[in-house]
């Protein structure tokens, strides 16, 4: 008898239900226990919502810390922030460790020293560490000379590298590239220079103007109009 | 904690010095640099000694592995801070805005809501405990 009921059903129900095979009428689990129905059978056969409110859900716990609080502030971090947003950093690896010795702004796939090497390939450990015999230290007895040339490269770095915090500025004045702060400070002198002739000009139009108003008023007095008085343009530039 | 670090900051730059004096030493030796040389040697092995002592100290100290992806490309792993501050601030920005617009949603639905159904609404709110 139900099994008759639901192959009707199923006849009508659409083949491209969003849900996919589920027949919409067969009856499914409110899993919110919020959707409460009562159905009616009968002649007249209806569904009638008995619960509060369809789809009313709990809403969720609120939490003390959302994204609505500036999370910066909150953790303390504002220095942090403060301190790599201003500034441009430096791209390279030296010029955060200005005192390593040696090139360390090649790749260090290049040259094996590379720290996700020793994560992936971790190192024998887990014995004491003991100082060297004196046999032991026969093996590190060594023939007096310079290094081979193929050695010799990596000597010339570490003491740049050691260095180059002191000697920045005087490095880049003295050739090369210029840095930022060099043009700053190029630029700056010229606009002085250019400043200083400026003034310069302005002084020598100034004396020049008055030198001419001197032999006009030279002129004025041994001339027949010359009425003894100041004219307005004298008087207010005297 | 801090100290700590600083430890072993101090340990691995007196490490490092070692070794580059070693270079010097190594790089133009002298017969006379032996001795020198030796007593160099028996420092690195207590150097190392030292950094593996302070081990201990530094296990809660947790490094992003991403980090070490800077670092060996030669590049300043203060990029990597940089960047993750950034990436943060505008999550936390964005974040904002959906919450507030959501806020504003909330709000002007209610208005609206009161204003076609007022009886319902009373009912919801009762429900809710929002009155």
């Amino acid at each position: 008898m139900m099994g008759d009921q639901f192959r009707k059903v199923e006849q009508y129900s659409p083949k491209s239900s969003p849900r996919g095979g589920r027949s919409p009428v067969v009856s499914r689990q409110d899993s919110s226990g919020t959707l409460k129905t009562t159905i009616l059978l009968g002649k007249n056969p209806s569904i009638v919502p008995s619960g509060p409110f369809y789809l009313m859900k709990e809403p969720p716990g609120e939490s003390e810390l959302t994204g609505a609080t500036n999370l910066m502030a909150y953790y303390g971090l504002e220095h942090s922030y403060s301190k790599f947003s201003g500034k441009k950093l430096k791209e390279q690896l030296s010029s955060f460790l200005p005192t390593l010795p040696g090139v360390i702004d090649s790749p260090g796939q290049q040259d094996n020293s590379s720290l996700r090497s020793v994560i992936e390939k971790p190192p024998i450990g887990g014995k004491d560490l003991l100082p060297l015999t004196s046999i032991q230290l026969d093996g590190f007895r060594l023939h007096p000379g310079p290094l081979p040339e193929q050695y010799r490269y990596t000597n010339s770095t570490p003491i740049k590298n050691k260095h180059k915090n002191k000697h920045k500025k005087h490095k880049h004045k003295e050739g090369g590239v210029p840095n930022q702060e060099t043009t700053i400070a190029d630029t700056s002198g010229d606009t002085h220079e250019k400043k200083h002739k400026k003034q310069k000009r302005h002084d020598e139009d100034k004396e020049r103007k008055k030198r001419k108003k001197e032999k006009k008023r030279k002129k004025q007095k041994h001339s027949p109009e010359h009425s003894g008085g100041l004219t307005p343009s004298q008087h207010t530039s005297s | 904690m801090a100290s700590s670090l600083e430890n072993l900051e101090t340990q691995l730059e007196m490490f490092i010095e070692n070794v580059r004096q070693i270079h010097i030493i190594v790089s133009d030796f002298q017969p006379q640099s032996q001795n020198v040389l030796n007593q160099k040697l028996q420092a690195l092995v207590h150097g190392l000694q030292e950094v593996d002592k302070l081990k201990s100290q530094v296990q809660d100290v947790a490094v992003p592995l991403e980090v070490f992806d800077y670092i060996d490309q030669g590049r300043n792993p203060q990029l990597y801070t940089k960047d993750c501050i950034e990436k943060a601030l505008a999550k936390n920005e964005q974040v904002k805005g959906k919450i507030d617009a959501y806020r504003k949603f909330k709000a002007n639905m209610l208005v609206e809501l009161n204003r076609t159904f007022p009886a319902e609404l009373n009912k919801y709110r009762a429900l809710r405990g929002d009155e």
